[in-house]
């Protein structure tokens, strides 16, 4: 007699676990539309409508592209964590604390825009990896486990630059309620309203790829990730390559509040980051953590969320969005998972 | 004299949601699973008891109906982890992102609402009456003295003094073993995860029906991660983890006193205290006391997916 069993593999083939990454994606679209509709809307048109404006003119595609550019940052952070097998849940706070220390240096160090843009840039990537030193350091030295110590700090980030934008920094102009005084100094546009941040970020991207797939770093790196005992064993330093990643990561998610606060928004405001942290997990998981599909998972990520701001005006809000990702990461954690099995054919022998 | 009993009410009030959360994330982690949906499925359970109690009038359906919902995302939860065996952590923060944002999106028409009926303090005869204790200790609501008394002492006894619980533990620390011994690991890791998750949504019905009392968007603040950092620091023990939520209620509560008497210090920066006192808890003393470690160390078998095959 012939049956069919299921094995599981010890790895996915990289085609299927692709594969199961688009269902899943289609899948979590499919329940958010039958939940939408169950709601009373109709999710083809809205679906319409997302696409229209957000492709449909240039004004959207300048749209997508400011709001692609925080994802592709914090994106690459979470991913760059990843590689050597570290959470960074904490990309949101050290988003925050980039955006704070940029907005510090514009508004208190007087001097040419040549001189005070670097030292922007310099100092929201410094505070973004000041900002994960702590949870680093738990991690290498006392084993620690930095998913909540980094996602604990995400709070106090938010908290601080709450307080600052409402009370120290606070605009003294008297016109604004709640948000820093405009920035005397911006990254200069690039595209439209995109600003240099977006060729930036595209630019890293393509260099963290370089680096982690040519360079005998990168591949240490990756070494340390899947197997840290053999690693070691092998001689790599586990431990330095452990706190150089983990600080890199924070410092790209700094370097991602630096440009949203002085390319996007021009004020430091309470809740800059507006989640962007949490989705990058999102994107990177999406991407597998390669640099490049991080440029891919964005964009999609970035169509999501502009649809969840473009169907504001029709009673969804930016928390529909934030359920629907939810959704989809669930979805690629399942598919993942079953994508490491495949169905073979028993003979009659065995019975 | 009276600001200290205030203190210690306000602590005890405070600190039950995370005490709920916690031994919710204790049951699941003791048979291997690590549940980060617990922010979301407070949220979802803040949300739920609001809705029910403003439709019923009744907080017990409001608890009740919010333990469902608990159960039901706990069932998916623990579907996609303990039968799927997909990522726990990416299911958890997935469960986290759907809860937070499936409660903000329904609870945006309850925002802001008082609940109309509460759990109410309730008068012990004779020990409510008591100068400084009667408002320290026994002027609480019903559900205080079952957070911090019932639920912790049964389920002590429960895991360290049953059979049962033994063979939970095993699951925890070597499911191959136990599954040799013939303990039925799956049903083990899935019932207990959806327990503890309607839990965690249980807390979120306290948050809402007991302690603040009503819904707004961001009202979970962190308090699900805040429960999941105690049980680490509690060594995963239920009696620990509801002492570690009471320590917690008291630095809650002595901001709520710095901002009602005017300390020259922010709210922002109060409002910190919490988290910053949690990192530090879950860090310091695993320097301090290193011979701790084995003591206090997680089930061996934690967030590993069990495969029989693979033995």
């Amino acid at each position: 007699m012939m049956g069919w069993r299921l094995q599981r593999l010890p790895s996915a083939k990289p085609r299927l676990a692709f594969l199961a990454r688009a269902v899943s994606v289609i899948l979590a679209l499919l329940v958010a539309g039958l939940v939408t509709a169950a709601a009373g809307f109709h999710p083809f048109d809205l679906g319409a409508e997302v696409v229209s404006s957000s492709f449909g003119s240039r004004f959207g595609i300048e749209d997508l592209g400011l709001l692609l550019t925080p994802l592709i940052y914090t994106g690459l952070a979470v991913a760059v964590g990843l590689r050597i097998g570290a959470w960074n849940i904490g990309a949101e706070g050290q988003f925050n604390i980039g955006a704070f220390c940029a907005a510090g240096v514009a508004l208190f160090v007087p001097g040419p825009v040549w001189m005070v843009l670097p030292l922007m840039v310099f100092g929201g990537a410094l505070g973004g990896a000041a900002w994960i030193l702590v949870p680093t350091l738990a991690r290498a030295y006392a084993d620690v486990s930095e998913l909540i110590t980094t996602l604990l700090l995400n709070f106090v980030a938010l908290l601080l630059v709450y307080y600052v934008a409402t009370g120290p920094w606070l605009d003294p102009s008297g016109h604004a309620l709640a948000t820093t005084a405009r920035l005397p100094v911006a990254i200069p546009e690039f595209w439209g309203i995109v600003h240099w941040g977006f060729p930036v970020a595209v630019a890293m991207a393509m260099a963290l790829a370089i680096l982690f797939a040519l360079t005998r770093w990168g591949y240490e790196i990756r070494i340390s990730g899947s197997n840290p005992g053999a690693a070691r064993y092998a001689g790599i330093p586990v431990r330095r390559h452990l706190i150089t990643v983990m600080l890199m990561s924070g410092a790209i998610a700094g370097l991602g509040g630096v440009m949203e606060v002085a390319g996007t928004v021009g004020r430091l405001q309470g809740g800059i980051s507006n989640n962007y942290g949490y989705l990058g997990i999102m994107v990177a998981v999406l991407a597998r953590a390669a640099p490049l599909g991080v440029l891919a998972s964005a964009l999609l990520m970035a169509v999501i969320l502009n649809g969840g701001i473009i169907l504001q005006t029709q009673g969804l809000t930016t928390n529909t969005v934030l359920a629907v990702t939810g959704l989809i990461l669930l979805f690629s954690a399942i598919g993942d998972e079953l994508a490491h099995y495949r169905v073979i054919r028993t003979t009659a022998q065995r019975a | 004299m009276d600001v200290l009993a205030g203190l210690i009410q306000t602590a005890f009030l405070a600190g039950g949601v995370l005490a709920l959360a916690a031994l919710g994330e204790v049951l699941a982690e003791r048979v291997g699973v690590v549940n980060l949906g617990v922010e979301g499925l407070i949220a979802l359970g803040a949300v739920t008891g609001i809705a029910t109690v403003l439709a019923t009038l009744s907080p017990v359906l409001g608890l009740l109906a919010a333990l469902l919902v608990g159960f039901l995302f706990g069932m998916v939860f623990a579907l996609a982890t303990v039968v799927v065996r997909a990522n726990q952590v990416l299911c958890g923060l997935a469960l986290t992102l759907i809860g937070t944002g499936l409660a903000a999106t329904v609870g945006k028409a309850y925002s802001g609402m008082p609940a109309p009926a509460t759990f109410g303090p309730v008068s012990i005869p004779g020990l409510s009456d008591l100068p400084f204790v009667g408002r320290a200790l026994f002027s609480h609501n019903v559900l205080v003295y079952v957070i911090y008394i019932v639920l912790p002492l049964f389920l002590h006894w429960l895991m360290f003094r049953t059979r049962h619980g033994l063979n939970m533990r095993a699951v925890g620390e070597n499911p191959a073993a136990a599954d040799a011994a013939g303990i039925p690991v799956m049903a083990f890791r899935f019932w207990y995860t959806a327990i503890g998750s309607a839990m965690a949504a249980g807390a979120g019905a306290y948050l809402t029906l007991a302690f603040v009392p009503s819904w707004s968007e961001g009202v979970v603040a962190g308090r699900g991660w805040i429960a999941v950092a105690l049980v680490i620091f509690a060594g995963f023990r239920p009696l620990s983890a509801v002492a570690a939520a009471l320590m917690f209620g008291f630095v809650t509560a002595l901001g709520f006193v710095g901002q009602a008497r005017n300390w020259p210090v922010a709210a922002s920066i109060l409002s910190m205290l919490p988290y910053l006192g949690t990192i530090a808890l879950i860090i310091v003393p695993v320097l301090a006391f290193q011979r701790m470690r084995r003591i206090m160390a997680a089930p061996a078998g934690l967030s590993l997916p069990f495969f029989r095959d693979l033995r």
